[in-house]
């Protein structure tokens, strides 16, 4: 394998709390805050960045889980349909700040398709996205309001992030695309 | 179970629904969790999501239906599809086109997706025969309800303590013979693991007990004439629409006979569990097959059934409208 | 002989050297050669002494499977039940298409059905069916049958006699049974005083109405109305009562012949064995495709009955896709059990003849909804196939499966063929003897064919076996010394492969 690591544990967990911080300085609190994962990585790093801010503020705020995959638009390209994995706002959304949380920030079409689905929930007064890896790229005039690691890449590299709740280890990695993929 | 067969980790591959005898457990299972998510969806303020803007779903219907036609029709709004509908008695198909050119015309006119109802059994699978998108069978002669089996599916595992038929006991009653709804919930529901017991009267049940002892000992079927046994213990029952043509064929002396003998009323469904649910996939002819208390009382989930037609409907429009080559699904942007 | 013969081209000069003869007539097969002159076999050579005797009843699978050469030489076959479709369905099959798909598949004679539009109940139709076969310069031989009824209609007696007179070999309203048990016992007299057969085709209507396919387990999961068993078997009992009743109480003379065909269960079989066994005039079919096939065929199981006995089909991914419309044939498509017990038939005498049914559709007709396709299978042409299938798989040895297609249906059709006037000028199966007029089939069993629209001379492609390569390649078929079909690249190449 070709494999590189780019961010260790400790990377992640640094970039994790460094975040929580920048959230909290750029809503000014914690009040009509909540912080949405996209599934599947970015809901464990919600969890993550909430309880961060739960630490330092002694106030967590509500998380949820968001399915981008009704939202895409590219389903007529894919072999077959994605899994739905689920979504879960126990919030209402309306006037609340919500900060869109994913694992690599790439083309910005999840992005785009998230808060598609987060406008079908109500009308929240702020969307916010962060991002642990942004790997550029951008097909989408979209910019994260928070990275954890600007990582410059060539389309035929692959940023995979591992977390503990899915992969039992917690670093970022920079893979070639396997010619199948890259296929796909 | 190999992991290519696995559709909870390799999603869906069928690129029709014909009939629900080639989908595995966890392709049901699948089809089940990804019709929680629809479910969600309709419960949002504006149930609509864009997925399958652009494509083109032809209601295609040469039988009368009213609640099938509507829960395809409305799933596949939701999904933000372009709907087109096409009924026997208002098209070509009246003046004796030809199911394969009728196909052939309604591709040309754009169709991605067809939704078929027939009263021949096995038509949907000339149509896939033809068609280059996809094929969902709305119902086919006495063939396959696949639809309907799997919102049924739904709806037990919903509101069936446990949320589980494996191990369940589940009567069909009435008329199995001529019923695809019959047909379609013997495979789904004897593949996730439930007791099924098909009972009606034995005219009903021509060559059931045949196909019951042909099946491998892993899926449960048990044919009778014999109400009492059938309810005794029973965690749901289904009741099936009793046809008025029935009397002409000779098979029942009459209505009133049958109603008499196989009726679901509050006093047999006594013989079932104290907790049982009463399930009918419409339309009900009330005081024949199912008496009217039973029709709207609170163990009656008939409207959920309706309800999750929805839910379903759009699951599987959804995984048909993307149904190819395995691929992974789950690299985005 | 440089280049392919044509059909109907006489036969100056053929030798097949170092094959397997088989002659039904004389019972006897064996390694040999066999060579023709001037229309005539003038010397058949065996190499060793030919196991001989008529011994048609020895169980199969103990029969001595000598190594014997792959291209087998026997009379060409006999078809008692074949449909034309001329006049009126042309575009589906005329004399002239069916003649050749006949030759194609190893048939030198065949019977045509009465069941053309309109129906051959009159002499000016028999006669005009029979100058189509002259016209279509083919030297296989056609015999029609006339309606049983005026109009197939199950009304009134067809103008019989006149028909008797004017060569049809037999009456049937075949397609459909005569439902009107008063009117078959009638018929069954009056065509047995003109020394003529009846061929019923046996079914109860008001058990098949609507019928889609055989009623058991497959039509059961596939939700197909069922025909079931006892349609054919209540119609093959009423059928031989009432034949008993015209041979007890009838003038001796009536001497009905009841050719009851296209047997397809296991019921109908032990029925007919009880009643030749009570010395009824009964004789009886069945067809390659009931013997092969199965029930399973239309849930698109591929398996030949034999395979597929001990495995049935239960629901669920099959070979093919279910509803295949060209496996909806009447009587449908039965059982494994039920095929065994036909191939069980032909062991012990009780099936007469192997016919092949011959039902050629267009596609019109047949790509259509499964319950409305039209019934019937393109067979002529894969027939020899099937039927060798069996043989291979020691279901019957090969001599009685060859005198089920040649000696046995001759029989059926008894003397009244020396009075038809086509077959008045040569015995329709001779033995494989000097002097004898070439009357052969020669067959590669060693080599296979592609079965496609394309390989099918039939109009018909309504073969459940398209896409299939079966064993059994008929490289040549003579009728009265002429050439009906060769395929002579292949009889020159197998025989240079056998003598190698």
């Amino acid at each position: 394998m070709t494999a590189r690591q780019i961010m260790t544990t400790d990377d992640l967990r640094r970039a994790v709390v460094r975040i929580s911080h920048e959230i909290v300085e750029k809503h000014g609190g914690t009040d009509r805050l909540a912080i949405v994962g996209i599934q599947r990585r970015g809901v464990p790093l919600a969890h993550r960045i909430a309880d961060a801010i739960g630490q330092h503020e002694g106030v967590r705020p509500p998380v949820g889980a968001l399915d981008i995959t009704f939202y895409r638009d590219d389903l007529s390209m894919v072999a077959h349909q994605p899994i739905v994995k689920g979504t879960d706002l126990p919030f209402d959304v309306n006037v609340l700040t919500i900060v869109i949380v994913d694992d690599v920030l790439y083309t910005g079409r999840t992005a785009r398709a998230a808060m598609d689905a987060l406008m079908d929930f109500g009308r929240p007064s702020a969307i916010r996205l962060a991002v642990l890896v942004d790997r550029g790229h951008r097909e989408l005039p979209i910019r994260a309001d928070h990275v954890g690691k600007n990582v410059p890449t060539s389309r035929d590299e692959i940023v995979r992030v591992h977390v503990v709740e899915f992969d039992g280890v917690d670093e970022v990695l920079l893979d070639r695309l396997p010619t199948t993929e890259a296929k796909a | 179970m190999t992991p290519r067969e696995d559709a909870l980790t390799q999603g869906w591959h069928h690129r029709h629904l014909l009939d629900v005898d080639m989908l595995s457990a966890s392709d049901i299972d699948l089809v089940m969790r990804t019709a929680v998510e629809m479910k969600e969806i309709l419960g949002r303020p504006i149930p609509k999501v864009p997925t399958l803007r652009g494509t083109q779903v032809t209601i295609l219907f040469y039988e009368a239906s009213t609640r099938t036609r509507v829960s395809f029709e409305v799933a596949a709004k939701n999904l933000s599809a372009d709907v087109v509908n096409i009924a026997a008695s208002s098209s070509s198909v009246t003046k004796g086109e030809s199911l394969v050119d009728t196909i052939r015309t309604v591709e040309a006119l754009g169709a991605d997706m067809i939704v078929m109802r027939h009263a021949r059994s096995g038509a949907p699978y000339l149509a896939a025969q033809v068609f280059s998108g996809h094929v969902l069978n709305g119902g086919d002669g006495w063939h396959a309800h696949p639809t309907q089996a799997l919102l049924d599916l739904f709806t037990l595992r919903d509101r069936l303590p446990g949320g589980k038929v494996a191990g369940r006991k589940i009567v069909i009653l009435g008329d199995i013979l001529h019923s695809r709804v019959a047909r379609s919930n013997i495979w789904t529901l004897t593949t996730m693991g439930a007791d099924l017991w098909l009972c009606g009267p034995p005219t009903l049940l021509r060559g059931l007990e045949r196909w019951a002892g042909a099946l491998p000992s892993n899926r449960r079927l048990t044919v009778t004439t014999d109400l009492r046994a059938a309810l005794r213990g029973a965690h749901a029952v289904m009741a099936l629409r009793l046809q008025q043509e029935r009397m002409a064929g000779g098979l029942l002396p009459s209505l009133r006979e049958y109603s008499l003998r196989y009726g679901l009323t509050a006093t047999t469904l006594r013989w079932a569990r104290a907790d049982a649910l009463v399930m009918h996939p419409g339309p009900m002819n009330e005081g024949v097959e199912i008496g009217p208390e039973i029709a709207a009382f609170e163990r009656s989930v008939v409207t959920d059934q309706v309800a999750n037609g929805v839910a379903v409907r759009m699951a599987l429009l959804y995984l048909i409208a993307g149904s190819g080559p395995i691929e992974g699904g789950e690299t985005h942007g | 002989m440089a280049e392919t013969p044509r059909p109907g081209e006489r036969v100056e000069r053929f030798e097949v050297e170092d094959a397997w003869l088989v002659d039904p007539v004389n019972g006897l097969e064996g390694r040999g050669s066999l060579r023709v002159e001037g229309g005539r076999i003038v010397t058949v050579e065996w190499a060793g002494e030919p196991s001989g005797g008529a011994a048609a009843h020895e169980p199969p699978r103990t029969e001595p499977r000598p190594e014997r050469p792959t291209v087998i030489v026997a009379p060409a076959f006999v078809d008692l039940h074949v449909h034309l479709r001329q006049p009126g369905r042309e575009d589906a099959e005329t004399v002239a298409t069916g003649l050749a798909a006949a030759a194609h598949g190893g048939f030198g004679t065949v019977c045509a059905m009465a069941n053309t539009t309109p129906a051959i109940d009159s002499t000016g139709l028999v006669e005009a069916v029979q100058e189509l076969a002259r016209a279509s310069g083919s030297p296989v031989r056609l015999f029609t049958y006339g309606a049983t009824s005026a109009g197939r209609a199950g009304q009134t007696l067809s103008q019989m006699g006149e028909m008797a007179d004017a060569g049809a070999i037999g009456f049937s309203d075949d397609g459909s049974p005569v439902a009107d048990a008063s009117l078959f016992r009638n018929a069954l007299a009056y065509a047995g005083a003109l020394g003529r057969m009846l061929v019923e085709h046996p079914e109860d209507p008001a058990l098949t109405k609507g019928a889609e396919a055989n009623e058991g387990l497959v039509a059961t999961i596939l939700g197909l109305k069922g025909w079931p068993a006892a349609g054919e078997e209540s119609a093959v009992a009423r059928d031989l009562a009432i034949l008993a009743d015209v041979v007890a109480s009838y003038p001796a003379s009536a001497a009905p012949h009841l050719h009851l065909t296209h047997l397809s269960t296991a019921g109908s079989i032990d029925l007919v064995r009880r009643a030749k066994a009570a010395g009824l005039p009964v004789t009886c079919d069945v067809t390659p495709h009931h013997l092969a096939l199965h029930e399973g065929w239309v849930a698109g199981d591929r398996r030949f009955a034999w395979e597929a006995a001990d495995a049935l089909w239960v629901g669920g991914r099959a070979d093919a896709a279910p509803y295949d419309q060209s496996t909806r044939v009447n009587p449908p498509l039965r059982t494994p059990a039920d095929a065994l017990a036909l191939w069980s038939g032909l062991r012990d005498g009780t099936v007469d003849a192997i016919v092949t049914d011959h039902a050629p559709h267009t596609q019109v007709d047949k790509l259509v909804e499964y319950g409305d396709a039209a019934n019937g299978i393109s067979g002529i042409e894969t027939a020899c196939s099937l039927v060798l299938a069996g043989v291979e798989a020691g279901l019957l040895p090969l001599r009685d499966a060859i005198r089920a297609l040649t000696l046995g249906p001759r029989r059926v059709l008894g003397s009244v063929v020396a009075t038809g006037r086509r077959g008045a000028s040569e015995s329709l199966v001779p033995g494989l003897v000097e002097g004898a007029a070439a009357n052969l089939v020669v067959i590669d069993t060693a080599d296979g064919w592609d079965v496609t629209p394309e390989t099918l001379r039939s109009k018909g492609k309504n073969s459940p076996l398209l896409g299939r390569r079966l064993r059994g390649r008929v490289l040549a078929t003579l009728v009265d010394g002429r050439f009906a079909y060769a395929e002579l690249g292949g009889v020159e190449a197998a025989l240079a492969a056998a003598a190698g």
